[in-house]
């Protein structure tokens, strides 16, 4: 498939050429009427197929011609050229691999919680923002972010993206990106525990599935250490069998009279089991926890993920969502905010994500045999997670609107209780009543849908609905609603404790400059202090959204959302920069315009994050708004003392974000001082490229 | 049938790969070792200990 610069394929027959022809014409008129189909149609239902097909054939599109023209002009990727797998062989990092095992291994580190939670929470628009967004997001700015990042990477001996930063703009941009990604962190661990805590509480069954989950991690550790040793795929596979016992025990203590009370846990409760057990997760031995359970994760993950696939396409379930709903006026229950900029970081992985560029600069580029393979791999794999996303779209979307709105909307909007939620929510022109959404939670197995923020409970409802119409019917919709939320919680919670110990290495790093013990990672007090350090950092931000009012998401999602759409931006720049070295300065637009595009969108979202008026929407005008209620008396004695830290918690997001939009900024400048500087030939443009070795790798690996 | 083999020999490669044991074994092929449960339990180690000090995706 890929051809290597110097080595011409053999000249296909005029036939052959004209059937190839024939063919991708006809993919493109497809491409043009499925997206036309979905972005024209008002007032009926659409069949779902319409997304799939419009959004598979945009990514052949875009994959054979837009990714491959940046492979052979802009990056003029060389078979010849042997990759640092090949150079650097040592059995261990580096290593060539056959590229789909490649694509396979690629796409399970990058794919996440992002592309299923935030075109779920992004459908309060309707599907079509948001979907148009996914999929043109993904082939001009996603997939080129990751490909020019893994290329850049790979021709740097698999270097991260920091120590590119650092090599090609300057030592304040490594020092940048570091601390970025250190914040970004923080926040991303405290949002995604959020969406866990969300989906669990007042859930006994969703809770006991999950908690068993944990035992079994440990028994499965225990097996492959002592027991089997390297026997992951046997194990994971006694693990899988495992959860599936959890979950069908869990409807059995959903339903017991004396242990249902044990597992039913207050969103408070759960944070706090959540924050401990990060600590714990952190500072035991990784065989014994972590490891099992992201083995086990990882499969789930891909299955799953597969299986949702093949139920849509079996399914083909009518969206009930119409295509723009009355929230683009910026009044939405779930977040608040206009299309633009808000659909645009609540969606960022599934179109572009900043975190892809630190996979694409991780193990990737260290196990490449060919450079071509960096096509598909980078190119392809974030397209096929963009599907994913377009899929997350499509289970939310399958839901009456109105039981949409009641699952993801939260109390202090819709009103504290189920009747006056479902007034409010009628009252948009989403019907919905006491009785279906008792029905629709007594169906799954659940006391109360109703207030269920985040994101994962209506997911799960989605994909319970097409996996009931694919096998077993509304009997199992209990089950399968379950089995997507212990999939959805299984691999948040493998993010959470990696996540906490990668922060606390990184603080170790930081901290090792100013007192040298407390780098080392051997060193008990230290790694007890930092590990305590991060997880404090992120479980404040965690509890800040529990006892938030408006559900928490309204807050922690816009601000995780900026921040990833701001380390794509500092991804870009590295790019840029690399291509003006490269002598590819006319090819610039290609990272240009995303860079372009994200920095208007994540600067103005972050502006108005900080300073729009509008209480919802800017931290700084809520906290001016419940300070103004504190002072006037009409707060309660007894709400006076939680007031004031929501206050505080305002304006320290406002903080937050203000520093990221600084940090970028000043990434920003200095990456334009350097671009500047080398077109008109003041600065030099020295690449950073490893040297060239001829390849003596045969062609396909 | 030869497409669905391949494609099936395609994907235990690709689980074996996610589940480490393909590296395992480059791992023995490569130090000239033989597989115990010491030698998986160091290479365990090691290779666990480089992957957690990434980051992960979102």
């Amino acid at each position: 498939m890929p051809q290597a610069t110097s080595t011409p394929a053999p000249p296909a027959s005029n036939l052959k050429k004209l059937l190839v022809h024939v063919l991708w014409a006809v993919v493109a008129v497809a491409a043009a009427f499925c997206l036309a189909a979905i972005a024209l149609n008002r007032g009926e239902n659409i069949n779902s197929i319409w997304l799939v097909l419009a959004a598979a054939c945009t990514y052949a599109l875009g994959f054979r011609f837009y990714g491959r023209f940046i492979a052979a002009r802009v990056m003029a990727l060389n078979n010849q050229r042997a990759t640092p797998a090949e150079r650097l062989e040592n059995g261990h990092d580096f290593e060539p691999t056959n590229k789909w095992i490649l694509f396979g291994h690629h796409f399970a580190a990058i794919a996440g919680p992002g592309p299923l939670v935030g075109p779920v929470l992004a459908a309060q628009f309707g599907y079509l923002p948001g979907t148009l967004w996914i999929i043109i997001g993904a082939v001009l700015g996603g997939a080129v972010q990751d490909f020019v990042i893994l290329f850049a990477s790979m021709r740097r001996d698999g270097k991260s993206l920091g120590q590119m930063a650092r090599e090609e703009i300057g030592k304040l941009g490594g020092f940048v990106a570091l601390l970025t990604v250190l914040l970004i962190m923080i926040i991303l661990l405290a949002v995604v525990a959020l969406v866990v805590v969300n989906a669990l509480a007042g859930s006994p069954w969703g809770t006991f599935t999950i908690a068993a989950t944990m035992p079994i991690a440990v028994f499965m550790g225990l097996y492959l250490r002592y027991w089997r040793p390297g026997k992951v795929l046997e194990c994971s596979l006694i693990g899988f069998l495992l959860v599936m016992a959890a979950i069908v025990g869990g409807q059995w203590v959903s339903q017991s009279a004396a242990w249902a009370p044990v597992f039913t846990l207050s969103s408070l409760a759960l944070a706090f089991a959540i924050i401990i057990y990060g600590f714990l997760a952190s500072a035991l031995p990784v065989w014994l926890l972590l490891a099992p359970r992201d083995y086990l994760s990882t499969f789930v993950k891909l299955g799953v993920i597969f299986l949702l696939a093949v139920g849509i396409v079996f399914v083909r379930p009518e969206l009930e969502l119409p295509a723009f709903t009355r929230f683009t006026d910026g009044n939405g229950p779930i977040f608040a905010g206009k299309i633009f900029p808000f659909c645009f970081i609540t969606i960022a992985c599934g179109a572009i994500s900043g975190f892809h560029a630190l996979i694409s600069s991780g193990t990737t580029p260290k196990m490449i045999a060919k450079e071509w393979h960096a096509w598909p791999v980078g190119y392809g794999s974030m397209l096929l997670e963009s599907f994913v996303a377009v899929m997350a779209m499509i289970a939310a979307c399958v839901m009456h609107p109105g039981v949409y709105f009641a699952v993801n909307s939260p109390a202090g909007i819709v009103g504290a209780t189920p009747a006056a939620a479902v007034a409010t929510i009628s009252s948009w022109g989403f019907p919905v009543s006491v009785p279906e959404m008792q029905e629709l939670a007594r169906g799954v197995g659940e006391q109360t849908l109703f207030y269920r923020t985040g994101g994962a409970p209506s997911l799960a409802l989605g994909m319970a609905h097409i996996f009931a119409r694919s096998g077993g019917g509304q009997a199992l919709i209990g089950f399968w609603y379950h089995f997507a939320i212990m999939f959805e919680a299984l691999f948040i919670l493998t993010i959470i404790d990696a996540g906490t110990r990668v922060g606390r290495f990184m603080l170790q790093d930081l901290l090792g400059h100013v007192h040298p013990a407390l780098g080392r990672t051997s060193w008990m007090p230290g790694v007890l202090a930092t590990s305590s350090a991060v997880v404090l950092a992120w479980g404040y931000f965690l509890y800040q959204g529990v006892r938030d009012p408006l559900g928490g998401i309204n807050s922690l999602w816009p601000l995780f959302g900026i921040a990833n759409q701001l380390l794509a931006a500092i991804a870009l720049c590295v790019a840029t920069t690399i291509l003006i070295k490269m002598h590819r300065a006319r090819y610039i637009w290609i990272t240009g315009v995303p860079l372009v595009w994200l920095v208007i969108v994540t600067f103005t979202a972050s502006w108005q994050k900080i300073f729009s008026p509008v209480p919802r929407i800017g931290f700084l005008a809520q906290a001016g708004q419940l300070e103004v209620a504190l002072r006037s008396g009409v707060i309660a004695a007894s709400k006076v003392a939680p007031t004031q830290a929501l206050i505080f918690n305002a304006r320290l997001d406002a903080a937050v974000c203000g520093i990221f939009l600084i940090l970028v900024a000043v990434i920003l400048i200095d990456s334009v001082r350097v671009w500047t500087g080398i077109l008109r030939g003041t600065r030099t443009r020295q690449v950073v490229e490893s040297p060239f070795v001829l390849s003596r790798l045969a062609e396909e690996v | 049938m030869k497409r669905l083999r391949s494609f099936v020999s395609f994907i235990v490669a690709l689980l074996r790969e996610l589940a480490d044991e393909n590296a395992y074994h480059r791992h023995l092929a490569a130090h000239g070792r033989v597989h115990s449960g010491e030698e998986w339990r160091k290479f365990s180690e090691e290779r666990l200990r480089a992957k957690y000090l990434r980051t992960r995706c979102c």
